[in-house]
């Protein structure tokens, strides 16, 4: 089987890899790098539990083949803290509640990441448009609402 | 509440929550061991037929493949919650029963050897006549699907108080409707994955599951091992509802394939096999009839309610008799007959649900509004003049300890402005209530209570160790939140070792609302009794009488005189010195009847507490388009105390979810045994654009039994959302709705059926 | 996991595409953003041996003013195109449409031209190998008879592109560069009515323009689903109002996009529309809602659309 050369600029360091054409993103984090905090939910592209970050845009990983990425820059949920300390999104999603069983966690810290670089205050409206991306089934989401409310007013916006 | 807490009943941030924010937390499909093999099932593509012949040969000549199993490697063995349903061999022996049954397992080096293995094997199948439906299989010609079940009726849960009959015939008013609700899946986002690590004799197992001790019990039966050299520990959850229960037929494969390559094992279901194979939420029909007197006092209810079962028994007649007693745990019925039964069907497992019985529960609490409106009363004060209350007894003799329907009925009512809101509806809109209580545990014999041990570390901190399971709801959490609060140690000075078969003691699990109820309370009273062990030494150490101190923020301080003081540490150390260092254990058993049998006795004290509810929904419904949107919840929950607030609040906004607005949108669909949405783009999740502004409301009730007074956190939404949310609809549109989830082909279909005059 | 193996090009330009295509020999496969194919690849409903991705090509990805026309490139995504002002100031309907487009982060990653290029969707073909071998192959994977309606020798799959029906009613054309020949026709002659093969390409054409013409339009969209995001349309309604005629484009009932002209929307001119639309349409079992349901839809939504943005116009 014929391989595929794919350089990356993966949480902040480049990488080269040597991966097969069919390989989803998903499948190179979770197998190949033992980046498991982005989770396969439905490997359909329908829930966002896979969620990261690609070239800045919140993206779902079981849906991209990695061999599409040459040059790109793909950040995890493992990338976000700073050291140990985690970013205000991640501290709002602990202070507010907003977790549960964790599992969609990941994905909705990202997609809400993703949202907060664009748009530093974003309404309520625009939140929850953000975030109908992705599934939840424990929260009701009210909470994970809330979180990113609190975070967009502590968190510096990209320049 | 009697006594300020410190830290219970605060806004705590989970101690879990970090670990998740930052990806670290794993779950079963994270787990990579050394020489792990990747292992795949091979499935029936029958929903009923006879198995002829297995061959593997041709799989296991494929390089790469370590081991291939099937029935012939199991050992007979079959799976059923109670004697009398053990029927799953959970691998198919000589019949598949189902779409999706497990049929062979294969562990190979990768996952594409191990799917290229699946289609070497050849198994040579004759199709049977399959049945889909519950009234089609309890027909005389059909199909039996189980030679013991004969017309295929799996349980029938029976139930009689008083005299109905005679009840019925003095009743001012008497309706009978019928109601219709499909399954639903339970989504969890986390999908179906078990690991096995078989070594030296011991199997160590990781998998979503509720409760360690009962799986790795159901795991030693269904291999024949001793429980001790079965191993369940623990690892995150993602998410559970009831469907990780039970030991699962993943289980048993890959513990299997495990045994027979002799190295590590892991096993990933798909999405698709998530919903498909491992169990699923009943479709339910139930045909209420219900008797008042003219003050709206309700005599009598007599009930049939068919349960479609799927291919195995799973929980039987539990699942066919809790949405009755969530019902009677709420109102008071003098006379009731129930007929519950549970049907097989050649279709996918099923198991219960946390928002089990939205046929039975929403048509019941329709048909109450039907007979208020009927009898010129508000919804509200018919459910007040029925609900129970403290010292009252349950139809089938349960006593409640502490709540009663009255408070969270009253507390919703005011939150939601019910009386204006009323009076002042427009076109289009309505409003409405649902009500349940919930059992917090239930009789599992020597498994209904729990234990914990606790340890007093050199430095002073403690590490606690219980059976407690958290499957996202935060019970880890709320164990260390009690322990702190009773030793006096802040959080962080707290470790947990949980779920854990071989290290914890037994606990229920997290599934029948014991978890801080019964799990709870055994760890209060370890802690406690540590705490006294420590307020003994201090009093040696201090010369000052035991009774006059606590220990707060690490420091063992004199209630009256607060100049005396001394490090927790010191004592510690001090009781190190002396040999005896800080230990204890503390049990927690619920009284509850232990006679009751599900089927033979249904009579008893069922539970050691109850919870009650109210949720209030306001709707708006389209006339045209059939649509309905919920722009407002209130949900009143009476959680005995919370534990942790925010916790609480969380599951009753994660269940307005789950069954509020699942009701408008969830169903599963089937062809002839095939699940048409075994996804998640066609089985419908609401999403944040779906929900309503919520409101939860926390009702205290300071339970005399719970720890700190708490009984359980939030099922009873889950419970009575949905009902909310129909009524809701039934009030704007007044015409009967029969059918769930009420989406807006049905809903005007219903609109529809009213035209030719039957306007209730 | 993807269990068919193909090779993956990354081409910089549209010849080398279409040459690679050919290398092939037409068992390769073009992609965008993926979000359809990838999926497709996934339950292997697609199995190609090369995978063809046209994102390196960068004149696809721009939108460009071109005086009487906006040309549109295939490459550009939801997400941006929504955001775009020229849509904003000329196509409300597309606007809307691209807004209703499954969800934020898809529309990040999903393009104008893979969504009009996506396939036609239907409940019992939508599933994975293993499902469909249960239930037996349906007439679009080349078994004798449809399974959604079973018997019929045809087949009733839906086309659920959001943003097809907006730019029907605004008339926009597409263009198509093949092996043989680069051709401009009107998006409407895309479709082949026929919903197991819903495009009329020839092998190895690639959609290398949508242009539309540039005139002030009022217009709008309306799309029945069960959630507010991810879903597909299960019944859409895009209207358009240019130079003094409308047009109605009725999308998800049918294997293609059923668009009427009416010269002023009175009362009974959307009437009659309605009425050519709902003879041609043919909903059946193969999705979540009703079929009936979905039917009768056609009229609420159609008139509730054409009613706001003519009202709106006021
Ligand atoms: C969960 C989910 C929900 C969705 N909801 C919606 C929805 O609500 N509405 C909707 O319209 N769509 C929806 N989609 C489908 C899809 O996301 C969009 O249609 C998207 O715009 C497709 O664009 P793409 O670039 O990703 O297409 P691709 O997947 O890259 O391509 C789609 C098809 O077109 C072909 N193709 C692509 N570009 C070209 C080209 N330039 N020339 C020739 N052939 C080409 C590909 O070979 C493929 O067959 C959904 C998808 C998912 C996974
Ligand atoms: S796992 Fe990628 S969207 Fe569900
Ligand atoms: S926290 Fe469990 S799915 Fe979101």
């Amino acid at each position: 089987m014929e391989r595929f050369k794919v350089k990356l600029q993966l949480n902040g360091e480049a990488v080269e890899l040597d991966v097969n054409p069919s390989e989803t993103l998903l499948e190179t984090l979770r197998d190949r790098l033992e980046l498991t905090g982005a989770k396969d939910g439905c490997g359909l592209g329908a829930c966002g539990s896979c969620t990261v970050l690609l070239n800045g845009l919140p993206t779902r990983s079981c849906i991209v083949l990695t061999a599409e990425l040459d040059g790109s820059e793909v950040s995890t949920i493992e990338s976000l803290a700073d050291g140990t300390k985690p970013a205000p999104v991640q501290e709002s999603f602990m202070e507010k509640g907003a977790v549960q069983c964790g599992f969609c966690t990941p994905g909705m810290i990202l997609t809400a990441k993703g949202l907060l670089d664009r748009n530093s205050r974003p309404t309520k409206e625009e939140i929850i448009r953000s975030i109908s991306s992705n599934l939840c089934r424990c929260t009701g989401y009210k909470k994970i609402v809330e979180a990113v409310e609190a975070a967009s007013s502590t968190e510096t916006p990209k320049t | 509440m009697d006594r300020e807490y410190t830290i219970v009943g605060t806004r705590m941030t989970r101690t879990d929550s970090l670990a998740k924010v930052t990806g670290s937390a794993s779950f079963t499909a994270d787990l990579k061991l050394p020489r792990m093999l990747c292992a795949k099932v091979l499935r029936s593509p029958h929903p009923h037929a006879k198995i002829l012949n297995i061959d593997t040969s041709r799989a296991l000549r494929l390089p790469g493949v370590k081991a291939v199993v099937t029935a012939a490697d199991a050992h007979g063995v079959k799976w059923g919650v109670f004697k009398y349903t053990q029927d799953h061999p959970m691998i198919a022996v000589d019949r598949v029963r189902y779409v999706g049954e497990d049929v062979a397992g294969v562990a190979a080096a990768d996952e594409e050897t191990a799917l290229e293995a699946l289609d070497l094997i050849q198994v040579d199948y004759e199709p049977l006549p399959a049945v889909f439906n519950p009234e089609d299989a309890m027909k005389k010609d059909a199909p039996l699907i189980h030679e013991e079940y004969a017309n295929n009726i799996n349980v029938h849960v029976h139930i009689e108080v008083g005299e109905v009959d005679e009840a019925f015939g003095q009743a001012h008013l008497v309706r009978e409707d019928t109601f219709h609700a499909a399954g639903e899946a339970y989504s969890t986002l986390e999908p179906y994955a078990t690991v096995a690590s078989y070594a030296n004799g011991y199997l160590d197992l990781w998998m979503p599951n509720a409760a360690p001790h009962v799986r790795a019990k159901a795991l030693s039966n269904l291999l024949k091992m001793p429980l001790n050299k079965v191993r369940v520990r623990r690892i995150n959850v993602g998410g559970h509802f009831g469907s990780r229960s039970e030991v699962s037929p993943g289980d048993l494969v890959t513990s299997l394939l495990s045994m027979k390559a002799g190295c590590p094992v892991k096993l990933v279901l798909t999405r698709e096999e998530n919903a498909a194979c491992t169990r699923q939420v009943h479709d339910i029909q139930a045909t209420i009839k219900t008797g008042v007197k003219k003050d709206g006092t309700i005599t009598a209810k007599e009930f049939r309610v068919v349960y479609d079962g799927g291919a195995y028994s799973s929980t039987g007649p539990i699942a066919a008799s809790i949405p009755y007693y969530v019902y009677e745990e709420a109102y008071r019925f003098p006379n009731v007959r129930y007929n519950g039964y549970r049907v097989i069907t050649n279709k996918g497992i099923r198991g219960m649900y946390g928002a089990h019985g939205r046929a039975f529960l929403c048509g019941n609490e329709m048909q109450l509004d039907m007979i208020a409106r009927e009898l010129g009363m508000d919804p509200m004060e018919i459910r007040l003049k029925n609900g129970l209350k403290v010292g009252e007894e349950t139809a089938t003799k349960s006593v409640i300890i502490s709540g009663g329907l009255e408070e969270p009925i009253r507390r919703a009512a005011e939150q939601a402005n019910w009386t204006e809101k009323r009076a002042g509806l427009t076109e289009g809109e309505g409003i409405g209530m649902g009500c349940v209580a919930v059992m917090c545990g239930f009789p599992m014999g020597f498994r209904s209570g729990s234990a914990c041990y606790v340890k007093l570390n050199d430095d002073g901190q403690a590490t606690i160790v219980t059976g407690i399971c958290d499957t996202g709801m935060g019970n880890e959490s709320m164990a260390i939140q009690i322990a702190s609060e009773v030793l006096g140690i802040p959080v962080e000075d707290i470790s947990l070792v949980n779920a854990d078969t071989v290290v914890t003691n037994l606990d229920p699990g997290a599934y029948s609302q014991a978890a801080s109820f019964v799990g709870g309370n055994a760890v209060k009273r370890a802690c406690e009794d540590a705490k006294r062990q420590i307020l003994g030494f201090a009093a040696t150490k201090m010369n000052h009488p035991a009774e006059d101190l606590d220990i707060r923020d690490r420091t063992i301080i004199s209630k009256t005189d607060p100049s005396k003081s001394m490090p927790m540490r010191w004592i510690v150390r001090e009781a190190f010195f002396q040999g005896k260092p800080i230990a204890a254990t503390g049990a927690y058993m619920p009284k509850v009847d232990f006679q009751r049998e599900w089927i033979k006795k249904p009579y008893g004290q069922m539970a050691g507490t109850f919870s009650f509810g109210c949720s209030v929904a306001e709707v708006t419904v389209d006339k045209e388009t059939g649509q309905i949107r919920i722009p407002h919840f209130v949900a009143a929950h009476d959680c005995g105390n919370p534990i942790n607030t925010m916790a609480v609040e969380g599951q009753i906004e994660g269940s307005v979810q789950q069954a509020g607005v699942a009701v408008l949108t969830e169903e599963t669909r089937w062809t002839e045994g095939l699940l048409l949405n075994p996804d998640l783009l066609e089985y419908k999740v609401p999403l944040a654009c779906d929900m309503p502004e919520i409101e939860p409301l926390i009702v205290c009730s300071n339970d005399p039994e719970g720890p700190f007074g708490a009984k359980e956190g939030g099922l009873t939404t889950r419970m009575n959302a949905y009902s909310a949310v129909v009524c809701a609809a039934h009030n704007a549109l007044g015409v009967p709705l029969n059918e769930f989830p009420l989406t807006p082909d049905r809903v005007l279909k219903a609109l529809d059926a009213a035209k030719g005059g039957d306007k209730s | 996991m993807i269990t068919s193996k193909f090779e993956f090009r990354s081409p910089k330009d549209v010849e080398e595409a279409v040459r690679l295509y050919r290398e092939f020999q037409g068992e390769a496969v073009y992609l965008s953003g993926g979000t359809d194919l990838v999926p497709r690849m996934k339950l292997g409903l697609e199995k190609p041996k090369a995978v063809i991705d046209l994102k390196r090509i960068v004149p696809l990805t721009t939108v460009e003013d071109q005086g009487d026309w906006i040309r549109i490139g295939p490459l550009a995504r939801i997400f941006d195109l929504k955001q775009n002002d020229l849509v904003g100031d000329y196509f409300p309907a597309l606007e809307a449409s691209l807004e209703a487009t499954s969800c934020e982060s898809l529309q990040m990653r999903g393009t104008i031209g893979g969504n009009l290029l996506q396939n036609s969707r239907c409940l019992f073909y939508n599933q994975s190998e293993f499902w469909r071998r249960s239930k037996g192959f349906c007439l679009k994977m080349g078994g004798e008879s449809c399974n959604a309606v079973p018997g019929a020798k045809t087949c009733f799959a839906n086309y659920c592109s959001d943003n097809a029906p907006a730019l029907c009613t605004l008339s926009a054309e597409i263009e198509l560069s093949g092996p043989d020949e680069v051709r401009r026709l009107n998006l409407e002659e895309l479709y082949t009515n026929k919903a197991d093969k819903p495009f009329d390409l020839q092998p190895g054409e690639i959609l290398t323009a949508i242009f539309v013409p540039k005139k002030k339009s009022i217009g709008g969209y309306e799309k029945l689903r069960v959630r507010g995001a991810i879903d597909y349309p299960l019944l859409s309604a895009a209207f358009s109002f240019v130079d003094g005629t409308g047009k109605l484009a009725i999308g998800a009932v049918g294997p293609k996009p059923y668009v009427v002209e009416m010269k002023q929307p009175s009362h009974d001119a959307i009437g009659e529309a309605v009425e050519v639309v709902l003879k041609q349409v043919r909903p059946v079992g193969n999705t979540v809602l009703d079929p009936d349901y979905r039917k009768r839809m056609i009229p609420v939504l159609a008139g509730r659309l054409i009613n706001k943005v003519m009202e709106g116009a006021k």
